[in-house]
């Protein structure tokens, strides 16, 4: 679906933004792209989503190169929520919806009612201006946006950004619906939670530069220490020990009474990233 | 492809209903039309300056009915205090005396002429008037000239630019850079309502005020005009939304064109005051194509030209600077 080799990006001439990234992304896969704040993950994406000019190297999508797509079809295809839930504040709900919706194929086109009710928007709020709603409720009305066209490629700036932590399982359900119809995901975030939980791969970037790329599950693997620690009682006295896995298989060989919990060493995705880039996720 | 245009269009229309842009030209509409009519020609017709005679013996029995008698001297010094425009006449000593309070020397030769021709009112000749326009016609014109231009130059620039200065501050800008449609048309739908709007409001300003049948001999050349001027200040305002930061920067940017574009405009278009330099201000050529069209003047055609390269240009500025913004960083 997307293709990106040896992608370079400068804003100036000692402003370069993208050093030589390459990555591909599968059709119906959902990849991640993470990364810190001025990374080069927004000029990536605004270059895949065709609103950057200028840049170096190959990128393409639905199998063509992206300098020469011209037309409307192109942009028929794909979906993009942004970082920011952008819409008209002084409409409604379902007017932006249909004002949007409107530049796309009638039988492109989803259901405005149904989508908003899908993100479970309150129907108090359908005819209020979208001024009038709260963070959450306007990023579903983004969201919606983003999905009112079918997209075959869906572009997520922070999908679950603004969201309670139930908005935020209701949203990665629903990417992982659109993904089960086929549609191919390309998601921007800060989110490890989101990452892990969503992605097929991930990729992380520092620097303009693409320094990992696998599954969330083979990045955290590669780097575990293979250890777990056994929290247990023992004579009435609660206790912890290290042990590794493979001595674990063997069975729990020390002296216990009650084994509480057991905890693998596995790093986690953040960990991952500060040891790729030396960089928090801020 | 008509109806992403159409789409575009009737959310330009909604917006400018939503800022209460119509409602606020229709109160301009009415705002103008009641000063040009209640006002301005009323006063173009009024005597330019008072007079006032003091004739004990009644020697000036032939004198207009716009002139003022007074009983005494002291009665005419109370009148000249408080009206310092006014001109006395004292015709008690036989031969009138002019009295006056001193101004510029050229202004107080036409003050004492114009009293004294109101004592022989029948031996002043009527001068014939050249050309079709009555002076009150003149007047009329002169003024709606005058008021649409300022309408254009400076309403409907500071329209156009806050509904830009809306949207991009919503960051909907952005999310038309991914929906698919040709990015001319979103500044084609904006140029096009203030279009439409600018000519209705041109049409009914004529025709309210130089009169249905003066007006709709005037109407066509005034609106191809008004279009020129139209296209020019909305291009300027979504130049200025687009490159400027935020309204209040915008604000200063309004002040420079108003101010200091349009006032040398106006003194060398309306009065005696001519700057040597007013030949290359292109807003005097604007302006003065406009008043042109009230006169039934016609207008090179070095000006349509220039015009239509100028819109262009300025046109293929806004693109660049329109696609620009929609690229930026958050």
């Amino acid at each position: 679906m997307i293709e990106v080799k040896n992608l370079t990006f400068s804003y100036s001439k000692d402003k370069q933004a993208l050093h030589g990234l390459g990555f591909t992304v599968e059709d119906g896969e959902i990849f991640g792209f993470l990364g810190p704040n001025g990374s080069g993950k927004s000029t990536t994406q605004k270059i895949l989503t065709g609103m950057l000019k200028g840049y170096g190297g190959q990128v393409s999508l639905f199998r063509q190169d992206i300098s020469a797509i011209r037309g409307l079809e192109f942009f028929q295809k794909i979906g993009v929520l942004f970082e920011f839930p952008y819409l008209y504040a002084n409409l409604s709900a379902v007017d932006n919806l249909n004002y949007f919706a409107s530049f796309y194929p009638k039988e492109q086109r989803r259901d405005v009612g149904e989508l908003l009710e899908m993100l479970e928007f309150k129907p108090d709020f359908l005819k209020k201006p979208v001024s009038s709603c709260s963070k959450g409720m306007r990023q579903r009305v983004s969201m919606a946006r983003a999905l009112v066209s079918n997209p075959q490629l869906l572009f997520l700036d922070e999908p679950t950004s603004g969201l309670d932590p139930s908005g935020a399982v209701l949203f990665r359900k629903i990417i992982e619906q659109e993904r089960k119809k086929g549609t191919t995901v390309f998601v921007t975030t800060h989110n490890m939670m989101d990452a892990d939980l969503l992605c097929d791969r991930v990729a992380f970037i520092s620097n303009g530069n693409l320094v990992a790329l696998d599954t969330p599950k083979q990045l955290k693997e590669k780097n575990s220490n293979h250890q777990v620690v056994i929290e247990y009682l023992y004579r009435g006295k609660r206790e912890t020990k290290t042990i590794e896995v493979l001595e674990l298989e063997a069975g729990i060989s020390f002296a216990h009474d009650e084994i509480i919990s057991i905890h693998s060493q596995e790093p986690t995705l953040e960990d991952m990233f500060i040891q790729y880039t030396g960089r928090g996720l801020s | 492809m008509g109806n992403g245009f159409y789409t575009l269009f009737k959310k330009d229309c909604r917006m400018l209903a939503s800022g209460k842009f119509f409602l606020m030209a229709i109160g301009f509409l009415v705002l103008y039309t009641a000063y040009v009519n209640l006002g301005y020609i009323r006063f173009m017709q009024m005597p330019p300056y008072n007079v006032y005679l003091y004739d004990p013996a009644g020697t000036q029995a032939a004198k207009s009915s716009l002139v003022q008698t007074v009983t005494s001297m002291e009665a005419m010094d109370a009148a000249l205090l408080a009206d310092a425009n006014g001109v006395g006449l004292d015709a008690s000593a036989g031969d009138v005396q002019v009295v006056l309070y001193a101004g510029a020397e050229h202004i107080d030769r036409h003050r004492a002429d114009y009293a004294l021709s109101l004592l022989r009112p029948s031996a002043s000749r009527t001068p014939a008037v050249i050309g079709v326009n009555t002076p009150e016609q003149k007047a009329r014109k002169e003024i709606t000239c005058e008021l649409l231009f300022f309408e254009m130059a400076a309403v409907g620039f500071l329209g156009i630019a806050a509904v830009l200065f809306k949207e991009k501050n919503m960051g909907v800008l952005r999310v038309h850079a991914v929906l698919p449609l040709q990015k001319n048309w979103f500044l084609l739908s904006k140029l096009a309502v203030f279009l439409f709007s600018d000519l209705a409001f041109a049409a009914l300003l004529t025709l309210l005020n130089v009169g249905p049948s003066n007006g709709m001999a005037v109407l066509p050349a005034v609106l191809l005009q008004t279009a020129v001027l139209s296209l020019i200040m909305a291009l300027m305002g979504l130049l200025c939304a687009l490159l400027l930061k935020d309204f209040r920067q915008f604000t200063l940017a309004y002040l420079v064109i108003t101010i200091f574009a349009a006032t040398p405009v106006f003194l060398s278009a309306n009065t005696s005051v001519k700057f040597d330099w007013i030949g290359w201000h292109p807003f005097y050529h604007v302006y003065m194509g406009l008043k042109n069209a009230y006169f039934c003047i016609s207008v090179s055609p070095v000006y349509y030209a220039g015009s239509a390269a100028a819109i262009v240009l300025l046109f293929l500025v806004v693109q660049y600077a329109f696609c620009r913004e929609i690229g930026k960083e958050v």
